[in-house]
């Protein structure tokens, strides 16, 4: 079944920048992908698209087979709610503990308080941050922080799991901890998608790889490497 | 979506804590601008009600000469209720104007050297448009400046009573457009206020927003924020508002109405149309939050 399919997708910023130009690509349910390409190359324009962030310029996006591309604004949150983003900025809010940057994500879909309690100190153990619970995101370090905001966008158990640098300016042993934690979490059927620039954690994962320049795919291979 | 109550109101409380000089700000400025707006409304209400009790104290009294013939007195009777500006006429006979004079000096001694009636006959007018006595006296008055056969005098009202027609139009005017400024600057500052606390937040609803919120779960908090600061400070407003008008306009009223003689007046802070108008100012202020807020948010929601 194919999870995520992008038919003829074009994006321009209003500034004309031409981010992302005619791309064609199909991501079967439970599969890992890596995107690829150098800095401006469209890997986050990508993610964006998926969640409506922002909009196509022309072409379609089809989601478990349903077009978000003519999607009503008033179901753009239950869209949201079925694919974790785990941003190149983290996103944390600096005023509320780790427990409650978790709790945030699952108070904001309407999960009853019990519910709350028992699935976010489970997240929390799943990436090892159990006794930092009620820390503010200040207090850790940019490794722990990056754990926080995977087990926000992972709490809800979403079919669908967006990666945006997760290893960015983390050190490779601390990016070894994240990568089995997203290799467990695709292996339990999730379907993740992946932007990095880390060349040997691509190299050493061997999974699908997409590479974009200048908004185009100019490689996609089943069992890749980071570049030829 | 689940109302959740505990959430919601949860955020407003920890938002406000936080944004505390933000909310002070806020609420401070709708208690003052209210409280302007609800002394002028006082104010306006109080001179409509002094006007009104002069208003219904103004009558004309035309007295009659003794030697009117009955003839004449009925059609100058009939004439006088024929025109427009009267609502009512009513005659007062000589008898019926000293027994009158003797229940209002009952037990005085002036009753004593009443020899006989001097009193005269009279018609008492009530006006329908009291702006127009003068036009109503003049009437009495032939072409050559006396008065009309039968009559031998008009008295009315006192001379003050025009010029207060006349400042109290004045005043009504420019307060009501002073309120009407007053309300636009009273939203406007909410409506900035309210702004800021959102924009110092934006980044929190952002994330809200990509985690799948729904805009009235974002919203709410939001909503509820700027209710409890127009609520809070409408009721700041009203209680300084009732201090103010219970020791101190009442006091300077009264003297006004003791040194112009009025009768039967209504006064500041003890009547319903107070009441309302402070209902009224809490309800506007609660209301101005809310609307403000909910323009403020438009901007932040399209994530
Ligand atoms: N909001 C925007 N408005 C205009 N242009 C934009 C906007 N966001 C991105 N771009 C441009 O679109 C192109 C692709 O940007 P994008 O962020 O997708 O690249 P990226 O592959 O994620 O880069 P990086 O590896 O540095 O994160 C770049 O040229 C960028 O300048
Ligand atoms: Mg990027």
């Amino acid at each position: 079944m194919n999870m995520i399919e992008f038919r003829n997708v074009s994006k321009v910023y209003e500034d004309n920048t031409a981010a992302l130009r005619n791309i064609n690509l199909t991501i079967k349910k439970g599969e890992f992908v890596f995107l690829v390409g150098p800095s401006g190359s469209g890997k986050t324009t990508f993610i964006k698209l998926l969640i409506k962030e922002i909009s196509v310029t022309t072409g379609n996006i089809f989601i478990a087979g349903r077009n978000i591309c003519n999607l009503k604004v008033s179901r753009i949150p239950q869209l949201r709610r079925n694919i974790g983003y785990i941003f190149q900025d983290f996103k944390l809010l600096p005023n509320k503990t780790v427990f409650e940057n978790i709790a945030f994500a699952l108070e904001v879909i309407g999960k009853p308080g019990y519910v709350i309690k028992v699935q976010v100190p489970q997240v929390l153990k799943l990436v090892g941050l159990f006794s930092k619970m009620n820390s503010f995101p200040h207090q850790l370090s940019g490794g722990e922080q990056q754990r926080v905001s995977i087990a926000r966008a992972f709490v809800n158990r979403p079919p669908i799991l967006l990666a945006d640098e997760p290893t960015g300016n983390i050190d490779p042993v601390t990016s070894d901890g994240i990568m089995k934690l997203l290799s467990r979490i695709n292996l339990i059927g999730t379907t993740v998608a992946m932007a990095t620039h880390d060349r040997s954690i691509v190299n050493s994962m061997r999974r699908r790889v997409v590479e974009l320049e200048e908004g185009e795919i100019i490689r996609d291979q089943k069992r890749g490497v980071y570049g030829v | 979506m689940i109302f959740r109550p505990k959430y919601f109101f949860g955020e407003t409380f920890s938002n406000l804590k936080r944004n505390f000089l933000m909310f002070f700000t806020a609420i401070t400025t709708v208690a003052i601008t209210l409280f302007m707006v609800g002394f002028f409304l006082v104010i306006v209400y109080d001179i409509q009600g002094i006007l009104g009790s002069i208003k219904s104290q103004v009558e004309v009294a035309v007295y009659l000469k003794d030697n009117i013939t009955d003839e004449l007195r009925v059609y100058l009777e009939n004439e006088i209720k024929s025109w427009d500006e009267i609502s009512e006429v009513k005659y007062i006979s000589k008898e019926q104007a000293l027994e009158n004079f003797k229940g209002e000096y009952e037990g005085s001694d002036i009753l004593k050297e009443i020899q006989g009636n001097p009193l005269p006959a009279s018609f008492e007018l009530r006006l329908e448009s009291p702006e127009k006595v003068d036009l109503v006296a003049l009437r009495f008055i032939d072409k050559d400046g006396n008065y009309i056969e039968g009559v031998d005098d008009v008295i009315y009202g006192q001379s003050y009573v025009q010029k207060l027609f006349s400042i109290v139009a004045i005043v009504g005017t420019i307060a009501f457009l002073i309120i009407a400024v007053l309300l636009l600057a009273t939203v406007v500052l909410i409506f900035n206020t309210i702004r800021l606390s959102i924009h110092a937040r934006r980044k929190e609803i952002e994330v809200m927003k990509l985690v799948g919120a729904t805009n009235w779960f974002v919203r709410i908090p939001f909503l509820f924020e700027g209710f409890f600061e127009g609520f809070v400070g409408s009721l700041i407003s009203v209680i300084f508002l009732f201090i103010l008008s219970n020791y101190f306009l009442i006091k300077g009223e009264r003297a006004v109405v003791d040194t112009m003689h009025i009768k039967d007046l209504a006064i500041v802070g003890s009547n319903n149309v107070i009441l309302y108008i402070y209902l009224g100012l809490v309800a506007v202020g609660g209301l101005i939050g809310i609307i403000s807020s909910a323009f403020a948010l438009k901007r932040y929601l399209e994530v």
